[in-house]
C-alpha cells in the first residue's frame, strides 16, 4: 500500500460520508424521506453502499496491485494482513485487498445487471397480466407459479452445468431471468388496483392505447414495489452469485468476484482464513446495506406492505 | 483404570458409589471386545467409490476397499520388484511353476473360500480373465492383459495362463491386474449390465475382510474374516469415512475421528499432522506424477492436428515458459520434485540427469515471435493471422491441488502472452473428456503402476489406452518396446532414458510434480507397513496392542 | 373447502408436470449426449449404441418424452450413471438425512426467531430492539454457506468441539439405535442446523416483529388494553396469538427453503442429503439423477405450499366460510 492508495481509500470514505449526508439532508425534507430515515440502519446502509460503489468506480486508485497478478507465489503466499497487504495475500500470492476492490466491481455489477433484467421482465409481465387480465393473466400467473415452484439455485446449477463455458453475460441474464417471479406478482397486484382508478379510465377515454396507458400511467404509479424489490433483488443476486462461484461455476478464474474469492480461499481456510473471510464479510455488509435500504424504501414508499422473510436458497 | 491414585480412606457411601462405578465400567468393558483381535481402523477418504467392482472402475478408493475383500493370485513384495516371479508373495495361488517359457501354471490354495462358503476354484480364475478382457465389460485393465492369450483350467485348483510372447514382467501382468471374482455369483449378471450390478454395492469376496455396509455419502464398513486362510487379521473393523476434500480428511485424522489417511498432500496438511501428538507419519515413495498435457489432436481425432498444439515448436515454447521449480515450491514445498519426464518417484528408472527442456522465458518468447505469434494489437495477448494465442485448461474440481496448478499456469502463460481460461469440471467428466481427447490442455495426474513397463506405454505410446493428448512418436514407441523387452536392468534403464528424452524434446506435456507421499496413522496402531504401490495392502498384519485399545476399538458394531 | 382443496391439488399436480417437462427439455437441449458422465468407460461405439437404444435416445424427442413420462408414472426414475444403481434408491437414501437436518434447522429457526421477534416487538424502537434488529439483519444477509464455513472453522477446526462434517460417527454409531447414538447424530447436526437455523431465524424474527407490531394497532388489542389488562398480557396473549396466524404459512414456505437452501450447506458439511446428492449429480452430468432430484425437490416445494394453504384455511375461520376461499 502506497501513500496514494491510503489517500484514495480515505477519499472513498469521505465520498461515501458525503453521499450519505446528502441523502439524509434530502430525505429529511420530505415525509416519505423521514419514514425512510426512521429505519434504524437505512443511513448506515446508504453509507456502506456509497463506500463500496466508490471503491468499485475508483478501483484502479484504491487497489495497490493488479488483482489477478501473482506477485510471488512462493514467498508471498498466504501472507497475513499487514501494512503492505491490507487484507493479506491468497495462496497464489495475490493481494486480497486489491481483489476485494475489483471484486466490488464484478459483484455489484452482476447484481445490478441481473436485477435490471429481473425487474424489467417482472414489471413487464406483471403489468401485462394485471392490465389485460382474463386469459393472459391466467397463463402468465400459472407460469409464475411454475417458476416459483422450482428452486432457483437448482435451475441455475442445471443450466450452468449443462452449458458449460457459459459466458459471464449469459450467466447474468440467466440469474435475471430466474429472479422476476415475485416482482411480477407484486406489480400485478398493484396494477390490478390501479387500473380501476380514475386517471386510468380518463386516459383510456381520451383514446390512449394500452401501451401508452401502461407506460405513462400505470407503471409509474406502481414504482414502489418495483423499487423495493430491486433493492432487495440485488442482494439476492450477490448471494446467488457467491453460491455459484463457491461451487466453481460462477465467475471464472482469475477474475475476482467475492464469491470466486471465497472459492479460491476456502481450501486454505485453516492456514489463511483471511482469504475467504474478508470477501464473505464484504458480501454480508453490502447485502445487509441493501436490505436495510430496501426496508427503508418500503417504509417510505409503501407502508402497508409486509416483508417477505425468506431469501433464495444460497 | 478407575483407581490409579494411591488408596485413601473413603467414607462408606463414597466407597459404595465407587464400587458401583467400577462394577458399571466393568460391565461396559465385558460387553466390548478385548484381546488381540479387536481394533477398529477408520480411513479418512477424500472421495467416495462409484462401485465396488474393479473390472469396471479405476477409482482409487474403490480399489482400496476392494483390495481388502478380494485377493489376487499373488502380490507384489515390499521390494517392489516387478521382474520375474521371485519377489512375489503367494495369495490365492499357493505356488506356481512354468511349464514352458510361455505357459504359467497356478496352484490355488485349497483352503481358500468365498465368504458364502463356496471354494475358490480355477474356474473362478478363468471366469475373471474372461470378464476383464470382455469388450462389453470394457475394463480399464483390459489393455494390460493383452499379452495373455488364454486362461484355462487343468483341474479345479489349477489354472493355466498362456502368453503371446516372452518378456521380463510376464508374471507381474498375470497376477497384478486382476482381483479374482466369484464366478458362481457373477455369472448370471449380463455382461452389458456390469456397471449397475447389485453385487457392486454389496460384494462377496475371498479376502481378509468381509463387506458389511455401504452408507451412501458416509462410509463403507468391512469386518475381519476370522477364518481367513492366510491368518486372521488383527484389526476387527475397517471403515472408510468419506469426506469432501483432503483438508477435511486430514482434520478428521488429527481430531481422532479417523485413524489413517494415505496421503497428506500439500505442506500445510503435513505441518498440521506433524504437530498432532496422536499421529505417526510414514513417508513412502510416490506412485504418482502430475503434468499439463497438450492435446495434439482435435477432439481426439488423430487425423486432425490441434490448431495450436499440433505444432511441436509452439509446445516447446510454452513448455519452456513454465517455471516448474517455482510452481513446485509454491504448491508442494519440499514434498515433491519436478519429474524429469513422465516419471513417478517410485520407479527405479527415475534419473535426474535425463535431458529436458530448460526454463527460459526469453527463449520461449523468441520462439513464439519467430513462429509468428506477436502482440499486434497491444492487448498483452499474442496473435497470428487475427487469431489470439488462446486455449483452455481442463481441470477437475475435485482436486484442490490440480486447480491450484491450473491457476498458477494461467498466470505463467499470461506473462508470455497466451490467454488461458480454465474449464473446471467434476472428476468423472474430466476423466471422460481426457479419455475422449476433448480438451485443449489438461492438468492430469497419473496413478502409476509400480513399473514403467505397463504405465508408460499406456499413457504415452501411439496405441496407449490412456494417451489423453494423442502423442504419437514411432521413435518413442520403438524405444519403449525395446526397454520393456530388455532382459537386464541397466540396459533397460538406459533405453528408458533415451525414450523419455525423445518424448521431452517433443514436449507433449509439461511435467509438473512427482510427490513423495506421507501417510498419517494413529499412534496406537503398530506394525504399520505401507507398500508404496498399494498403501493398505498389508493392513491385515497391522495391530492395535491390547493395552492401547480405546472405546472406539472395543465398541460392538 | 373441499372443492377449493381439489382445485389447489390439481394446480399443484399441473405445476409438477410442467416442471418435469421443463427439466426434460432443458436436458435434451443441452449439448452432448446424456452419457457424458460415463463416457470414460463407454468408449466402444457398440456399447454407446446399445445404451442409446435402451434409453430410447435414438427415437424422436416426443417419443422419448412419452417413454419418460410413462416410466415416471410407473415410479421408475431410471438408472443413475454415477452411482450405478436406481435413481429412486439413491434419492431414497438421502431423504432421511435431509429431513433430519431440515427439521432441526426449523426448530432452531423458529425457537430463536419467535423469541427474538416477540422480545423486539415488546419494546419497539428501543435500544435492544435496534441492536437485535441489526444483528438479525446481518445474519439474514450472510451467504449461508459462508456462515457454515466460519462455524466449521471456529468450532470444528480450531476448538474441536464439533465434528468437521458427516452425519454420525461410523465407529461407535453405525446406526441410530441407542440414546448415545442419538446424541452422536445431534452432535453432528449442531453446526449445519445452526447455520441454516440462524440465517432463517433472522428472517423469522423480522417477520414476527413486524406481524406483532401490526396486530398491536388493531381494534381487539385496543379493546383488551381498554379492559385494563396488563401490557405484557395484552401483547403475549392477544397480539401474539393473532400474529401467529400468518406464521403457519411460514412453516410451509420454510420447508422448501430448507430443502434447497441446504444445497450448499450440505456440501460444506458433507451431509449425506438431497442437496449434496443433487450438486454431485449435476456436476457429474448424471441426467437421470438430476431429473429425479429436481422432481422430488419441486414436489416438496409444491406440497409445502399446499400444506401451508390448508393449515391456514383450517386455522383462519374467515377462510372456511363459503365463498371465503380463494
Amino acid at each position: 500500500m502506497t501513500v496514494w492508495t491510503w489517500l484514495a481509500l480515505a477519499g472513498a470514505i469521505v465520498v461515501a460520508l458525503v453521499a450519505a449526508a446528502q441523502v439524509r439532508r434530502h430525505a429529511a425534507a420530505r415525509a416519505a424521506g423521514r419514514r425512510f430515515l426512521r429505519h434504524p440502519t437505512a443511513s448506515l446502509g446508504v453509507f456502506i453502499l456509497a463506500f463500496f460503489v466508490t471503491l468499485a468506480l475508483a478501483a484502479p486508485l484504491v487497489a495497490p496491485y493488479d488483482p489477478t497478478r501473482q506477485l510471488d507465489p512462493v514467498h508471498l503466499q498466504n501472507q497475513p494482513p499487514s501494512l503492505r497487504f491490507l487484507l493479506g495475500t491468497d495462496v497464489y500470492g495475490r493481494d486480497v485487498w486489491s481483489r476485494l476492490v475489483y471484486g466490488a466491481r464484478l459483484s455489484l455489477g452482476i447484481g445490478t445487471l441481473a436485477m435490471l433484467v429481473a425487474v424489467t421482465v417482472g414489471a413487464g409481465v406483471g403489468a401485462l397480466a394485471g392490465y389485460f387480465r382474463h386469459w393472459l393473466d391466467a397463463i402468465l400467473m400459472r407460469g409464475v407459479d411454475v417458476g416459483l415452484a422450482v428452486p432457483r439455485i437448482f435451475v441455475l446449477l442445471m443450466a450452468v452445468a449443462l452449458w458449460e463455458r457459459l459466458p459471464l453475460a449469459a450467466l447474468v441474464l440467466l440469474i435475471g431471468l430466474t429472479g422476476w417471479f415475485v416482482t411480477s406478482r407484486l406489480v400485478r397486484a398493484e396494477v390490478l388496483s390501479l387500473r380501476e382508478r380514475e386517471f386510468v379510465a380518463a386516459a383510456q377515454a381520451v383514446g390512449a392505447g394500452p401501451t401508452r396507458v401502461i407506460f405513462r400511467h400505470v407503471l409509474p404509479n406502481a414504482a414502489a414495489p418495483i423499487i423495493v424489490s430491486a433493492a432487495l433483488g440485488i442482494g439476492n443476486v450477490i448471494l446467488l452469485e457467491a453460491g455459484l462461484s463457491f461451487l466453481g461455476i460462477g465467475v471464472p478464474s482469475p477474475l475476482p468476484s467475492w464469491g470466486s474469492m471465497i472459492h479460491d480461499g476456502w481450501q486454505w481456510i485453516v492456514a489463511a482464513p483471511w482469504t475467504s473471510g474478508f470477501p464473505g464479510l464484504a458480501i454480508a455488509f453490502v447485502v445487509m446495506a441493501l436490505n436495510a435500504v430496501g426496508d427503508g424504501l418500503r417504509d417510505a414508499l409503501d407502508p402497508r406492505d409486509t416483508l417477505d422473510p425468506r431469501k433464495e436458497g444460497t | 483404570m478407575a483407581f490409579t491414585r494411591p488408596p485413601v480412606r473413603l467414607p462408606a457411601h463414597v466407597a459404595l458409589v465407587g464400587v458401583v462405578l467400577v462394577a458399571l465400567t466393568g460391565c461396559e468393558r465385558r460387553r466390548g471386545c478385548a484381546g488381540d483381535y479387536c481394533g477398529t481402523l477408520v480411513f479418512a477418504a477424500a472421495g467416495e467409490p462409484d462401485i465396488l467392482l474393479p473390472p469396471v472402475t479405476q477409482q482409487q478408493y474403490a480399489l482400496d476397499i476392494f483390495g481388502q475383500v478380494f485377493l489376487k493370485l499373488a502380490d507384489l513384495g515390499l521390494s517392489q520388484n516387478t521382474i520375474g516371479d521371485e519377489d512375489f508373495q503367494p495369495r490365492l495361488a499357493q505356488r506356481w511353476e512354468w511349464d514352458d517359457p510361455l505357459t504359467l501354471v497356478f496352484h490355488l490354495d485349497p483352503r481358500a473360500r468365498w465368504q458364502d462358503g463356496q471354494s475358490v476354484t480355477a474356474a473362478d480364475v478363468a471366469f475373471t480373465f474372461d470378464i476383464y478382457t470382455d469388450s462389453l465389460v470394457n475394463s480399464p485393465f483390459r489393455s494390460s492383459l493383452r499379452t495373455i492369450s488364454a486362461v484355462t483350467t487343468r483341474d479345479s485348483l489349477t489354472a493355466v495362463f498362456r502368453f503371446h510372447a516372452r518378456y521380463p514382467e510376464m508374471f507381474y501382468d498375470a497376477v497384478n491386474h486382476m482381483h479374482i471374482l466369484p464366478a458362481h455369483l457373477l455369472r448370471p449378471v449380463p455382461r452389458s449390465q456390469w456397471r449397475s450390478a447389485a453385487f457392486g454395492r454389496a460384494p462377496v469376496g475371498d479376502g481378509p475382510y468381509r463387506f458389511v455396509v455401504w452408507k451412501a455419502g458416509e462410509s463403507v464398513e468391512l469386518t475381519a474374516d476370522s477364518t481367513f486362510f492366510l491368518g486372521r487379521p488383527h484389526i476387527r473393523r475397517l471403515i472408510w469415512r468419506f469426506t469432501p476434500n483432503l483438508q477435511v480428511a486430514v482434520t478428521q485424522v488429527i481430531a481422532g475421528d479417523a485413524d489413517a489417511v494415505e496421503v497428506l498432500g500439500p505442506p500445510d496438511n503435513v505441518k498440521r499432522a506433524q504437530v498432532a501428538a496422536n499421529l505417526a507419519l510414514y513417508p513412502y515413495r510416490g506412485e504418482l506424477y502430475g503434468f499439463l498435457a497438450f492435446n495434439l489432436s482435435t477432439n481426439g481425432d488423430t487425423t486432425k492436428p490441434h490448431p495450436l498444439f499440433g505444432d511441436r515448436q509452439l509446445r516447446r515454447a510454452l513448455a519452456m515458459a513454465v517455471d516448474r521449480e517455482g510452481l513446485r515450491k509454491s504448491v508442494w514445498g519440499d514434498l515433491a520434485q519436478v519429474p524429469p519426464g513422465p516419471l513417478a518417484r517410485l520407479w527405479s528408472i527415475w534419473d535426474p540427469e535425463t535431458r529436458q527442456l530448460p526454463y527460459d522465458t526469453a527463449q520461449a518468447a523468441r520462439m513464439l515471435t519467430w513462429l509468428g505469434w506477436r502482440d499486434s494489437n497491444g492487448d498483452g495477448i499474442r496473435d497470428r493471422d487475427g487469431q489470439p494465442l488462446a486455449f483452455r485448461i481442463l481441470v477437475p474440481t475435485t482436486s484442490a491441488l490440480r486447480r491450484q496448478y491450473a491457476v498458477l499456469l494461467q498466470e505463467q502463460f499470461r506473462r508470455i502472452g497466451a490467454d488461458v481460461q480454465l474449464d473446471e469440471v467434476e472428476f468423472g467428466v474430466f476423466d471422460g473428456r481426457t479419455q475422449a481427447g476433448r480438451f485443449d490442455a489438461a492438468v492430469i495426474a497419473r496413478q502409476a503402476d509400480p513399473t514403467p513397463t505397463s504405465s508408460l506405454p499406456q499413457v504415452w505410446t501411439t496405441a496407449g489406452r490412456s494417451n489423453a493428448g494423442r502423442y504419437a512418436s514411432p521413435v518413442f514407441d520403438r524405444l519403449v518396446d525395446q526397454a520393456s523387452a530388455a532382459p537386464r536392468r541397466d540396459a533397460a534403464k538406459a533405453l528408458w532414458r533415451r525414450a523419455i528424452e525423445t518424448l521431452n524434446q517433443d514436449a507433449p506435456a509439461v511435467f509438473l510434480y512427482a510427490p513423495d507421499n506421507v501417510a498419517a496413522v494413529n499412534r496406537r496402531v503398530t506394525d504399520v507397513v505401507i507398500r508404496p504401490d498399494d498403501y493398505w495392502a498389508l493392513v491385515r498384519t497391522w495391530r492395535i496392542p491390547a493395552d492401547q485399545l480405546t472405546d472406539r476399538d472395543r465398541a460392538e458394531p | 373447502m373441499t372443492a377449493w382443496l381439489v382445485r389447489r391439488l390439481a394446480a399443484a399436480i399441473a405445476i409438477v408436470f410442467a416442471v418435469v417437462t421443463i427439466t426434460f427439455v432443458l436436458i435434451h437441449l443441452a449439448p452432448g449426449t446424456p452419457f457424458g458422465a460415463d463416457e470414460q468407460h463407454q468408449q466402444d461405439p457398440e456399447v454407446i449404441a446399445r445404451l442409446v437404444r435402451q434409453f430410447g435416445l435414438d427415437q424422436p424427442l416426443p417419443v422419448q418424452y412419452v417413454l419418460y413420462l410413462r416410466n415416471l408414472l410407473r415410479g421408475e426414475l431410471g438408472q443413475s450413471f454415477s452411482q450405478h444403481r436406481p435413481v429412486a434408491d439413491a434419492i431414497a437414501d438421502t431423504i432421511p438425512p435431509t429431513l433430519t437436518l431440515a427439521g432441526a434447522a426449523l426448530v432452531v429457526d423458529f425457537a430463536i426467531g419467535l423469541a427474538l421477534g416477540v422480545y423486539q416487538a415488546v419494546r419497539p424502537r428501543r435500544f435492544g430492539d435496534i441492536v437485535l434488529g441489526n444483528v438479525a439483519l446481518f445474519f439474514h444477509s450472510l451467504p449461508t454457506f459462508w456462515l457454515g464455513l466460519v462455524l466449521l472453522l471456529v468450532f470444528g477446526q480450531w476448538l474441536h468441539v464439533f465434528p468437521v462434517g458427516g452425519m454420525r460417527d461410523p465407529v461407535l454409531c453405525p446406526s441410530v439405535t441407542s440414546a448415545r447414538c442419538l446424541g452422536d447424530v445431534v452432535w453432528h447436526l449442531a453446526l449445519p442446523a445452526l447455520t441454516l437455523g440462524l440465517v432463517g431465524a433472522a428472517g423469522t424474527a423480522r417477520y414476527q416483529r413486524a406481524a406483532m407490531l401490526e396486530v398491536v394497532g388493531e381494534d381487539y388489542v385496543r379493546t383488551a388494553r381498554a379492559k385494563g389488562l396488563g401490557e405484557r398480557r395484552v401483547l403475549l396473549v392477544h397480539a401474539l396469538r393473532n400474529a401467529l396466524l400468518p406464521f403457519i404459512t411460514l412453516i410451509g414456505l420454510a420447508f422448501p427453503f430448507l430443502l434447497t437452501g441446504a444445497v450448499l450447506v450440505e456440501t460444506v458439511f458433507a451431509w449425506p442429503g438431497m442437496g449434496r446428492l443433487s450438486v454431485g449429480a449435476i456436476f457429474q452430468r448424471d441426467y437421470p439423477l438430476v431429473t429425479g432430484a429436481a422432481l422430488v425437490a419441486t414436489g416438496a416445494v409444491v406440497l409445502g405450499s399446499v400444506l401451508a394453504d390448508v393449515l391456514y384455511a383450517v386455522a383462519d375461520p374467515r377462510l372456511r366460510a363459503p365463498g371465503g376461499a380463494r
